[in-house]
């Protein structure tokens, strides 16, 4: 693997771990209205 | 798969900017322990999903053994309702979505020409995360109340109310879910960024594609799993409401969530499978795949069309008639892409040069049978009937049909069709059919009648029923135990194979096979392609 494989891999997994701990908190703090909301149960 | 092919593989030491970790075979229990090497891990994933398959497979029979007769024989419906969530969390998080794992180890380096994957240590430390949770949800059969009861969704308030069971399976579910997480990223970054010069995009063997949107699917949908059950927990011990009415939460929101994150994790426990058979059938028709752009755009238009239809798990929970319809028609036109993959698949065995070696009959089973589940899925899609079969037999049998005939039988044909690669040795022929027939026959025993048993009204994840059940129960108690046998058969070609017995495989066994996996002796040595090939 060359340097530049591996500073272009670090970057995209660094990227794809952020997308990962955005949608979790995304979930938590304001996903759950949306989701319950979107079928028009929770009343939100 | 398209014209792809390797027009120069060096396996010579290059000596420009390699890691030196893989100039050395390492050997001994530090081989295992520290692996970085895709293959030794690949091997760990499939090994940890067959003892997990062993596992959640007992756990069936104990359910199938309780089931023989109608009333209480062996087991107390509590105990009954842990081996059934327990089989359903050990299957899913611990064999089948493992398993894939394990084939995207050893075989997406090999198909794309790089030489392992993009975090070798990250690669490591997701696949020893697998045991702990294993071993884990196991024990939880073991603290004060037992296993988690609440089904393999962990439904809100049932999982509000557990005992410290549910914890471990919510700690399992989180390890697992990490676990899956980093696999996912690691096979994404694999695949866009170490493909060999020459390799794009549109040249990938179809199971890369099918791979690679599928780690976008973990990406997408784990961390909401993650969250529905750190809500579970904080519910639990923190005195958050999230999901408890009394203050002022909605249980129902559970679901939405779950389901979110559950829909979309069946095309990722089938997607891959898509892959596999997409391989198979070409070789063994051999003819180039048809519609190999249509495949990928198909597989594409799955995953997406797989957010927006959760809701259609739960049409019985109560919902506006506007977003029944929704759901409804927005799953009926996911048949549409995988009718365009079905189509492909027949395509290309029209007029093929065909054989039906054990890889072949596996895939073309898989496509029988799976597309027997699709049909009964695309029935449960139809509000009206939905709500009258909802938590009976009728969907057990429809996602065995998908998971079992589907998945499974997929991970079946991909392990005969590799194991020469893998061993170096060929599998024996006559093992192999011997297992495909015995379980395609008994497969269909146990969860063919199902379908009449849900008809009729018989609720899933009860342990005792109504006398008018008791043949088809039979039936299928007799079918659930000729399967399990004949997984025996399977481990036994198997480890014929990895004990050197059966006949040496050449680097390419299969005639009609295309890709850069076959351009590296049998078995695949420990370093694959140091220096990339030029694709073509």
């Amino acid at each position: 693997m060359t340097p530049e494989q591996k500073r272009r891999n670090r970057t995209a997994g660094l990227v794809l771990f952020a997308v990962v701990a955005a949608i979790f908190a995304w979930v938590i703090f304001r996903g759950s209205d949306f989701l319950g909301g979107v079928a028009g149960l929770t009343g939100r | 798969m398209s014209s792809a092919t390797a027009g120069h593989v060096s396996p010579g030491h290059a000596d420009h900017g390699h890691d030196d970790h893989h100039h050395a075979t390492p050997t001994g229990w530090r081989r295992w322990l520290f692996a970085t090497n895709h293959k030794d891990i690949g091997t760990m994933y499939l090994i940890f999903s067959f003892v997990m398959l062993l596992e959640g497979g007992t756990l069936a029979l104990l359910l199938r053994t309780e089931l023989f007769e109608p009333g209480l024989q062996f087991f107390r419906p509590e105990l009954f309702n842990q081996f059934t969530t327990m089989h359903g969390l050990i299957m899913v998080f611990g064999a089948i979505m493992p398993a894939f794992v394990g084939f995207a180890n050893w075989m997406v380096p090999l198909q794309i020409g790089a030489s392992d994957m993009a975090f070798a240590r990250m690669n490591n430390f997701s696949f020893w995360l697998l045991p702990v949770g294993g071993i884990m949800l196991t024990a939880s059969f073991f603290v004060p109340g037992g296993a988690t009861a609440a089904g393999w969704t962990l439904y809100a308030p049932l999982s509000l109310q557990m005992g410290p069971g549910m914890d471990l399976a919510i700690f399992t579910m989180h390890i697992l879910g990490a676990s899956s997480i980093m696999g996912a990223i690691n096979i994404i970054v694999t695949i866009l960024n170490m493909r060999a010069p020459g390799m794009t995009l549109m040249k990938m063997p179809l199971f890369c594609w099918t791979w690679l949107i599928t780690a976008f699917l973990l990406i997408a949908v784990l961390p909401v799993l993650a969250a529905a059950i750190t809500m579970l927990l904080t519910d639990r011990h923190f005195g958050t409401g999230f999901f408890n009415a009394a203050m002022g939460g909605d249980p129902v929101l559970y679901q939405h969530v779950f389901w979110f994150f559950g829909h979309p994790e069946v095309y990722i426990m089938i997607l891959p499978a898509f892959g596999i058979v997409s391989a198979i059938v070409p070789a063994f028709a051999r003819k180039k795949l048809f519609g190999y752009a249509s495949m990928v755009y198909a597989t594409a238009s799955i995953a997406v069309l797989s957010f927006i239809v959760w809701a259609h798990h739960m049409f019985s929970t109560g919902m506006p008639v506007t977003a029944q319809l929704y759901f409804m028609y927005a799953t009926m036109l996911i048949s549409i892409p995988t009718g365009v993959k079905v189509f492909n698949w027949i395509a290309t065995m029209w007029k093929g040069s065909m054989t039906f070696e054990t890889p072949m009959l596996f895939a073309v089973g898989f496509i029988f049978v799976f597309t027997m589940g699709g049909f009964t899925g695309l029935i449960l899609s139809v509000a009206p009937i939905d709500i009258q079969v909802h938590d009976t037999y009728y969907v057990v049998a429809h996602f065995h049909y998908v998971l079992v005939a589907g998945s499974l039988f997929a991970l079946f044909a991909g392990t005969y069709y590799w194991l020469p690669k893998w061993t170096g040795y060929m599998y024996s022929e006559k093992l192999g059919k011997l297992h495909f027939w015995s379980s395609l026959i008994s497969f269909n025993v146990t969860f063919f009648p199902m379908h009449f048993m849900g008809l009729a009204g018989m609720p899933r994840r009860y342990a005792d029923y109504a006398a008018q059940f008791t043949t088809f129960h039979q039936i299928a108690t007799i079918g659930a135990f000729w399967f399990g046998l004949s997984q025996l058969i399977f481990l036994y070609a198997v480890l014929r194979c990895y004990a050197g017995r059966g006949e040496r495989a050449p680097a390419k066994p299969w005639e009609g096979a295309e890709g850069l996996e076959w351009t590296v002796p049998s078995p695949a040595p420990f370093h694959t392609f140091e220096t990339p090939p030029e694709v073509k």
